[in-house]
This record gives structure tokens, C-alpha cells and sequence, in this order.
């Protein structure tokens, strides 16, 4: 049985793209891909050691960031887990221009798009293939 | 005149993607920042303690902080003491097993019970936050705040984020080792604009200043307030 994918968005509270990485986490994690992702909570990669290492195994992920300071990346290589593609929210907005989003606690209409936009991409690169993720 | 930033509470969630405590931490966080206390708050991502630098990581020396986590791992409070400093609160959202978990609803969606379980955690940590800065509302009435009163003034609609704020860090030599000082340049900056000049009469009122923002052993406080000094010596001949 093939290891499930691990997807790892940004745990931001403080900005609208925060959100929407964490709901198209979500939306890959239950809605399009639950038989070959699995959701992994970033603060527990946070503390390392052996939780971490535990947490991620030896799957690959997908880290979905909310801005520049791409954590969820950049923790889970700190952890030791390989990051088969970092992806990010402002750049997937730059080419959707017209789903800018607000909201954290609840995001908007456009909020919920762009998470779509960016789960299905997440699904593609998954689906292309056959489970095992492109390293990017 | 520069305004040293003013002392508010750190408010630190788990945000724990995985389960719906985990996204009580985040939303109670959210609306202590945004509306209950949007003054005296203010947030960091807690991952960026370790993606961040090292002013990111002075958050919690900078600030009071209080945890909020979703469950007994305590990934909030742990990770803030191993990479920033030690939480001044920790939270742990419904710890005495008051409240059925699968009632909250899920991480993504949470019920009613959920969302009043939101408001319990965002009394707790009003409460806390109060605390912590000894805030006494109600003055008129001489009677401190215990609930959940909204301030009267305006709310940003936004929680104010110290992501990559920077808080400004220097590192000094004190007694011959390496020091790391938080905040110097804002309180040098206000000492200056008040035409403070750098010489033994500013000397108590700047360490006062320093010691809010950072700890200063007993024994060595001349060690210290020579290194700040000298500093501030530099720091004002710069400004000519």
C-alpha cells in the first residue's frame, strides 16, 4: 500500500491567504484526494525531534504557504521530510487576479475559489501521477 | 516624537489543522485580536519562530505571551518556550474534558457548540490579557473587568500580525560575553528625540527603559548599563 501524501498548509491567523491555504488543504485532504492525502497539523513539526519525524515518516508532502515566509516549506525540511512541492498562495492568485480574497476567521466568495483553484491544481500534480507526486 | 511600542500581550495559537480544538485556538485567538482586544494584542504565526529570524523569535521576549493549544501536545506553549520564550499563559482548549470533541464539529466546520466553546476560550484569554498589563476597566466604577465587555473604541478588521515584524535585536558585548538586546533602537530613538544627550544623567532612565523589554541579571546591571551606554554614545553620533 502506497504511503499517503502528506499535505502541510501554512498555519497562519493573521492573513486572508493563511485561510485559503489552509482550506484548500482541506479541500484536497476531504473532499479530492482523501484516499491519498493525509492532513498534517504544522505545529507539531514545530517542536522536531522525534514527534516530527514521526508525524512524517518517510511520505512526501505537499507544503502550501501563505506568504513569503514560507513556513510550512521551510518546517518541514528543518523536520527532515521531503518537500516534493512547496506551493504558495500569492502565487497562485497572481494568475487568478480576479479571486482576490478576504476574510480569515471566515473568507469570502473569492477566498473559497481560490482555494479551489489551488486544491485542484494540488490534485493534478497528483493524479499525473498515479499517487506519487512529481518532485518539484 | 518616536513612540516606544507600547507593551501588549502576545497571543499565540496552535491553530491545529487536524481537529476542531485546534480551530477553537485559532478563532478565539482571532476575536480577542480583532475585537475584544484589539489594542492590547497582538499575534504570531508560531511557526515562524523556527522560519523566521531572530526578531520573530524575540516575540515572546518582547511580549507577554499567552498559549492557546488545542490539545495536551501543547505545540503552542512548547514550541514558544523552545524558540522564543517562556509562555506567560498556557491554554489548553476544553482540558477537563467538559465538552464532547465530536460535538465541536470538525476542523473545518464547527458546530454551535463549537463556536461557544470559542467565546468560553476568548473569555479565558481577555481575562489572562487583563491580567497580565493590570488592566482595570470600568474605572469610573473603581470595579476591575472580569468578562467579556467590548472596548468602546474602534476595532481594526484585522488582527494585528507581528509577522516578520522584526522586533530590532543587537547584540553587545557585556563583561566580555555576547548579550542580545531587544528594542534598543526604539528606545534610543525616543530618548534622542526628547533631546536626551548620552552621558551619566540619561543612564537610569534608559535602563529603566531597557529592563522593560529585557532581562538584566542582578549583579551585572553596571556590566549592562556601560555596554547600553556605549551604544547609545554610537547610536547618537550617527544621528549628527
Amino acid at each position: 500500500m502506497k504511503q499517503k501524501i502528506l499535505i502541510v498548509p501554512c498555519s497562519g491567523i493573521g492573513k486572508s491567504y493563511g485561510s485559503v491555504a489552509r482550506e484548500a488543504g482541506y479541500v484536497v485532504t476531504e473532499d479530492l484526494c482523501p484516499e491519498k492525502t493525509r492532513l498534517v497539523p504544522l505545529a507539531l513539526l514545530v517542536l522536531g525531534g522525534e514527534e516530527a519525524a514521526s508525524e512524517l515518516g518517510e511520505a512526501k508532502a505537499i507544503t502550501i504557504d501563505g506568504c513569503k515566509h514560507a513556513c510550512a516549506a521551510k518546517v518541514v525540511a528543518e523536520s527532515g521530510g521531503t518537500v516534493a512541492h512547496a506551493l504558495d498562495v500569492p502565487t497562485v492568485f497572481r494568475r487568478h487576479r480576479h479571486l482576490k480574497p478576504s476574510g480569515i476567521a471566515e473568507l469570502d466568495e473569492n477566498g473559497h475559489k481560490l482555494a479551489q483553484v489551488l486544491a485542484e491544481e494540488i490534485k493534478e500534480r497528483i493524479d499525473g501521477t498515479d499517487g506519487e507526486v512529481r518532485h518539484g | 516624537m518616536a513612540e516606544l511600542p507600547k507593551r501588549k500581550v502576545g497571543i499565540i495559537a496552535c491553530s491545529g489543522e487536524e481537529m476542531p480544538e485546534g480551530t477553537v485556538t485559532r478563532l478565539a485567538a482571532l476575536r480577542v485580536l480583532e475585537s475584544l482586544r484589539p489594542h492590547e494584542t497582538v499575534t504570531i504565526c508560531l511557526p515562524l519562530f523556527l522560519a523566521g529570524g531572530e526578531g520573530d523569535r524575540a516575540f515572546a521576549r518582547f511580549h507577554p505571551t499567552i498559549a492557546v493549544d488545542g490539545c495536551e501536545k501543547r505545540c503552542a506553549a512548547r514550541g514558544t518556550e523552545m524558540y522564543s520564550g517562556k509562555p506567560a499563559v498556557s491554554i489548553v482548549v476544553n482540558s477537563d474534558r467538559s465538552k464532547d470533541s465530536s460535538l465541536m464539529g470538525t476542523a473545518r466546520r464547527l458546530t454551535a457548540m463549537g463556536m461557544q466553546v470559542v467565546d468560553d476560550v476568548a473569555g479565558q484569554i481577555v481575562t489572562h490579557v487583563d491580567q497580565l498589563l493590570d488592566l482595570k476597566r470600568g474605572r469610573q466604577t473603581g470595579q476591575p473587568a472580569t468578562g467579556l465587555e467590548i472596548l468602546p473604541e474602534p476595532a481594526p478588521r484585522q488582527a494585528p500580525c507581528s509577522c516578520g515584524s522584526g522586533i530590532p535585536v543587537t547584540t553587545l558585548q557585556v563583561a566580555g560575553r555576547e548579550v542580545t538586546f531587544i528594542a534598543l533602537p526604539f528606545i534610543f530613538e525616543e530618548l534622542h528625540q526628547a533631546g536626551k544627550q548620552p552621558d551619566e544623567s540619561v543612564q537610569n532612565e534608559l535602563m529603566q527603559a531597557v529592563k522593560i523589554y529585557n532581562s538584566v541579571p542582578d549583579g551585572n546591571e553596571a556590566a549592562y548599563a556601560h555596554a547600553v551606554m556605549q551604544e547609545y554614545v554610537a547610536f547618537c553620533r550617527e544621528k549628527h
